[in-house]
């Protein structure tokens, strides 16, 4: 792993740790209700400071906290077309499951590509550290796989390109 | 990746199937291919040994080219195979060949048959490429000329001395086989222009119309996917290769389009799979529940129980109930207590009062 990378990571691992420390709190404004306050924000003395981490201004990730509910917003490089539509692509795949992994927000937050909500009850249900070491695996995940993919598509693309170059040999 | 093969698929399987059935078949089926070819194939059960072939293709070059065959084309088809196929003349209203497939001269079921029949098979792409050859012999063209295998795919060809430029321009609805062609375009290049493939054509890609295409009307040169060239030299048209040269011309837009389609497949596939390592971060436990679980050796004494029949485990129970009763009823027996309670602790007798009936 690059080192500025690992640094990136490490950083947003740090925050994640700091930032989810989230618990139980019932909507101050309709009785009965309990809804995540940081995708509300009807009352401002229950939100922190949101914290933007950038690697550069292609890659960001912006923390959102509240007292029980925490946002995680990632923009993921793209350096050309091809890595533009892959990461568009397989992005939109994977809100289109979101259910399956339960912390995904079906759209993310306007200037990200992908959007995470995290709640005290998922906290409760998965473990904290489980939760933060997800994102961190995916953010790498998602990096990896599209270089593999962008590698694969132009790998296939040679090999096409040589078989019809063959026929007019 | 395959090349699209130049013997029709849906045509071999019918006269395979014509050619090996046991009991005489009606068929008449017409068959489409690449939107604007069209097969006839008819049979009666009257006369199975005999079918008829007809086929309808588009113009390859509006205004260039008679809607009659010529005779080199004619001649090209009959040689797929002489001895079986006939040319029926004039041909069926709305097809521009009609043959008749005399399967008794084609030999009996051995490896041959399935070539000979895909041989036939092939009389798409003989037709189109004895036209397309014809106008490249015999026509003297400077300025591109304009060619539509298929209606919605054109290309242009420019006749130049001791070369042929083929001009395709491409057109994609989505954005992204655009980007997906386009990368295949490049690398189309980098290999054509390395040294091992140096007597391959040479191949170019543009975003804008080249040169040689100024003039053109301005619906076929908008493209959104640029424009493909390749600099055929004359001695990639000697002899046999020419056949092959014009299909594989004729057949290039396609050629892409199956490669965008296959690449956006298995892009899906890559991501589907790694959705399922992603949500195994997520949720480890889930799936080792849902593993079978071990078997688990339990005591004999279980065992023999489990085995044993209703009625005797039933059984066994009421003993052990009557036996608990027994034993919450029964009196303390302690060893001469019973004459130290005769002689101590009598329970004087009373006479129980009787009440006399009123009346």
């Amino acid at each position: 792993m690059a080192s500025t990378l690992r640094l990136y990571l490490t950083c947003i691992r740090n925050t994640l740790e700091a930032a989810m420390c989230l618990q139980n709190f019932p909507c101050q404004e309709v009785e009965r209700h309990n809804k995540p306050e940081v995708e509300l924000k009807t009352s401002p003395e229950l939100l922190l400071n949101p914290v933007l981490i950038c690697r550069n201004e292609a890659e960001k990730c912006l923390i959102e906290t509240s007292i029980n509910s925490l946002r995680i917003s990632l923009k993921v490089k793209q350096a050309d077309e091809l890595e533009n539509i892959l990461t568009k692509k397989f992005l939109r795949f994977l809100s289109m499951r979101a259910e399956a992994f339960q912390v995904l927000r079906r759209k993310p937050v306007q200037g990200y590509d992908i959007s995470f909500l995290i709640t005290n009850y998922h906290c409760e249900e998965m473990q904290k550290h489980k939760l933060i070491d997800f994102i961190v695996q995916f953010m790498e995940d998602i990096d990896k796989e599209i270089s593999e993919l962008k590698m694969s598509a132009n790998t296939r693309g040679r090999l096409v390109a040589t078989e019809f170059l063959k026929q007019f040999i | 990746m395959a090349f699209i093969d130049r013997a029709s698929p849906t045509l071999t399987e019918i006269l395979l199937k014509l050619y090996c059935a046991d009991k005489p078949l009606e068929i008449d089926h017409h068959i489409y291919e690449f939107g604007s070819v069209e097969y006839h194939i008819q049979c009666h059960a009257s006369n199975p040994q005999v079918a008829y072939l007809s086929i309808s293709l588009p113009s390859l070059c509006q205004g260039l080219q008679s809607d009659q065959l010529s005779n080199f084309t004619i001649q090209r088809v009959k040689g797929l195979c002489p001895e079986a196929l006939h040319i029926v003349d004039p041909p069926k209203a709305g097809y521009q060949l009609t043959l008749i497939l005399n399967f008794n001269h084609i030999p009996p079921p051995t490896k041959d048959h399935v070539e000979i029949i895909r041989e036939i098979s092939t009389i798409q792409s003989v037709v189109l490429s004895c036209q397309l050859r014809e106008m490249l012999q015999n026509v003297d063209f400077y300025k591109p000329i304009k060619f539509a295998c298929h209606p919605r795919e054109p290309f242009f060809l420019i006749k130049q001395p001791q070369r042929i430029i083929a001009i395709f321009p491409i057109r994609f609805r989505e954005n992204t086989d655009v980007i997906i062609a386009t990368a295949f375009f490049q690398e189309l290049i980098d290999v054509g222009n390395s040294d091992k493939w140096s007597k391959a054509p040479r191949c170019s890609w543009s975003a804008i119309p080249p040169p040689e295409l100024r003039g053109e009307a301005f619906e076929d040169l908008s493209t959104n996917g640029g424009f493909v060239s390749f600099d055929i030299s004359s001695h990639h048209i000697e002899g046999k290769r020419l056949d092959k040269i014009l299909w594989n011309l004729l057949n290039f837009n396609a050629y892409v389009r199956y490669h965008v389609k296959s690449t956006k497949g298995y892009i899906q596939r890559r991501m589907r799979k790694k959705l399922k390592s992603l949500v195994e971060v997520l949720h480890p436990t889930s799936i080792e529940e849902n593993e079978q679980p071990k078997k688990l050796e339990g005591c004999r004494y279980m065992k023999k129980f489990v085995r044993s029949s209703k009625s005797k485990i039933l059984k066994r129970r009421w003993g052990g109930f009557s036996r608990q009763i027994k034993r919450i009823r029964s009196r303390l027996q302690i060893h001469g207590f019973g004459r130290f309670r005769q002689k101590w602790l009598r329970i004087p007798k009373f006479r129980s009062k009787k009440y006399a009936k009123l009346e």
